[in-house]
């Protein structure tokens, strides 16, 4: 297996606090991957470097077979070679139908004048069915997004992920707030579109984690402090002290 | 077009509406008709129509898109200013060539054209055409700037403050910076657009003299109705595909488009610029009604009233648009017009001229309290209490 998106030495600092330290990160494809780690470890910070929202002070993030730089580009252009990124909150178009967000997202020309003279093919609203049969919303199909469930929403954003055809997926937080039955659904929707790609899911619950059965990364104060199986990081003695031992 | 009709039931209803309104104006005017209607009225209704228009240019680019532009009556304005240099040049040297026409000696191309710019730039001491007159005397190139000026300025203006991530109330007070600025400039009597003076007699349409004013308000409607159907119908189309979709995703939630890999900056500026073009067409054939055009139209006050006629029709929805601008608009030429009765409180007498804009205001408010979604907004209510 070789790394998709490679990530060294990476630091970055807001107001002298030092949110991102000497970061190194690798994860290959496909790969199912969870970040964990104590609130401010730097774990969305970290995805917001990966996705071109923050710019790091130094250090490399390079993409693909040709190691792309990803510094550099805008997050539109970081989208478009194939990251896509799940929000902690759901964040969908409220005042638009599943089909039309999903619709939204497939993967097209991205362009307002190609997007001005498009019209969806069969084949488009085939694929948009298909989607919303993965993430269980088929019945939903022409309802407003705003109506629909907490979970279902966050459901309706992976859709949207997937629909994208990313190669890498950025997950924070899928499962908070979500009863037992919404996160088990939750974990296969995770662990199917992980055989196909990278996926790195950021989360708190350490059953969730569990559940994902993976390959876990521990973030503490802005640099990985473990690596490996789940039962290997909860193990080691740095990490029950900075984490699991409050 | 037939599905565009079938998903967005307000466009035949909105054209059919048009169509009506035109026929009955015409049926009542002075020109064309029984003459029940004023001359004056008939061109008021014109214009209003042409108010209508950029209010939908305004429904497109902050109901649609959230961007809240307080200057697009500049760019109306601006489309103005151009088909006014037009008519200006081309009707003063029709009158100037039919006097000279008496002298002993014909005059000379080069004395018809001084003298016409003693006539236009006398006002302002000047005695030839300024630069930005150069292509003045061809009706083409004027429309063709009416739909370029206003276009690049927006792209420009845009491109400038899209891509330095400039959103919410800083772009507001931009776009008021740039209207107030335009302004201010224009009315220097040295810029070259006759300062304060602004163009006047505009309603003289040159080729066309012997058309007398109360059949030309007539034709001027009609244009104007037209002009408004291919809007509302170019607005639902824009608006009902997948661009609408991403545009209102902008409005609602920008991050989310940008993560799914749209240029943002891109479709503001395509919706800006475009609408900034809508306004200044819109512009173009609403002066040629009012007669005159001066700086103080695209004083930062107009884009203001611009913006409160969507908000009381109710944005993102495009009749309320048009249902905003028209009532409002209507409404204010009545009240401030002097034709609507003082109120004598005894102590005090309310005169409308002045409370008008107090009554407006409360009006504002009273809509944002109790319906946020406008006029328009109780137009969807009995809209979906009608069983289809």
């Amino acid at each position: 297996m070789r790394s998709l998106l490679e990530v060294s030495g990476v630091s970055v600092t807001f107001d002298g606090f030092r949110a991102i330290n000497n970061l190194s990160f690798q994860i290959g494809e496909p790969e199912l991957r969870a970040v964990i780690g104590p609130n401010g470890a730097g774990k969305t910070t970290f995805m917001d470097i990966v996705t071109g929202k923050t710019r790091p002070d130094e250090g490399k993030v390079l993409w693909g077979e040709t190691s792309v730089s990803l510094l550099g580009m805008s997050e539109a252009q970081i989208a478009r070679a194939g990251i896509g990124r799940k929000f902690q909150r759901p964040t969908v178009f409220e005042d638009q139908t599943v089909a039309d967000n999903l619709m939204v997202a497939l993967k097209k020309d991205r362009g307002p004048f190609q997007v001005l003279f498009f019209r969806p093919s069969p084949a488009d609203h085939a694929r948009v069915e298909d989607l919303a049969a993965e993430i269980g919303l088929s019945a939903h199909l022409q309802t407003q997004a705003g109506i629909l469930s907490h979970g279902q929403k966050q459901w309706l954003e992976i859709g949207m992920l997937l629909a994208q055809e990313p190669r890498l997926l950025l997950v924070d937080e899928p499962a908070a707030g979500m009863s037992q039955p919404e996160r088990d659904h939750t974990t296969e929707l995770l662990k199917e579109a992980a055989k196909t790609r990278a996926v790195v899911v950021v989360e708190h619950d350490m059953d969730f984690v569990r559940k994902l059965d993976c390959k876990v990364t521990v973030l503490h104060e802005g640099s990985v402090l473990a690596e490996g199986s789940l039962d290997h990081v909860t193990s080691n003695q740095q990490v029950i002290d900075v984490y699991l031992g409050r | 077009m037939i599905a565009l009709f079938r998903q967005n039931r307000s466009v035949p209803v909105m054209l059919a509406v048009l169509v009506i309104f035109a026929a009955f104006v015409t049926l009542l005017s002075e020109g064309a008709g029984t003459g029940a209607l004023s001359t004056s009225l008939v061109k008021t209704l014109g214009m209003t129509t042409c108010l209508a228009i950029v209010a939908l240019a305004m429904d497109m680019v902050w109901g649609y898109a959230g961007i809240l532009s307080l200057g697009h009556m500049a760019f109306f304005a601006l489309g103005g200013y151009m088909i006014g240099m037009w008519l200006m040049v081309a009707r003063t040297e029709g009158v100037i060539a039919a006097s000279l026409a008496q002298a002993p000696l014909p005059p000379t191309p080069q004395e018809l054209t001084d003298a016409v710019a003693v006539q236009i730039f006398g006002v302002v001491g000047g005695n030839s055409f300024p630069w930005m007159w150069a292509f003045s005397h061809s009706l083409i190139a004027q429309l063709l700037l009416v739909v370029l000026v206003p276009g690049l300025l927006a792209l420009v203006f845009g491109w400038l403050a899209f891509r330095s991530r400039v959103t919410g109330v800083y772009l507001s007070i931009l776009t008021q910076a740039m209207t107030l600025a335009l302004s201010l400039y224009l009315f220097q009597n040295d810029t070259g657009l006759r300062g304060n003076n602004g163009l006047s007699g505009l309603q003289n349409i040159p080729g066309a003299e012997s058309v007398p004013q109360s059949l030309m308000s007539v034709w001027f409607l009609w244009a104007s109705v037209a002009a408004l159907a291919l809007a509302y119908v170019f607005a639902a189309w824009v608006m009902a595909g997948k661009f609408g979709n991403v545009t209102r995703g902008i409005r609602d939630d920008e991050a989310r488009v940008r993560f799914l890999g749209y240029p943002v900056e891109g479709y503001k500026l395509f919706v800006f610029t475009g609408t900034a073009i809508m306004a200044g067409i819109a512009g173009a054939l609403y002066y040629p009604q009012a007669g005159i055009i001066n700086p103080d139209e695209m004083a930062p006050i107009a884009s203001i009233y611009l913006a409160v006629w969507v908000a009381i029709g109710g944005r993102g929805r495009l009749y309320g648009a048009v249902i905003g601008a028209v009532v409002v608009s209507l409404l204010s030429t009545w009240f401030t017009g002097g034709r609507a009765p003082d109120i004598n409180l005894g102590f005090y007498t309310i005169q409308w001229v002045d409370w008008w804009t107090v009554l407006l205001g409360l009006g504002f408010v009273l809509v944002t309290l109790f319906a946020p979604k406008g006029l328009g907004g109780l137009i969807d209510l009995l809209a979906r209490r009608t069983p289809q």
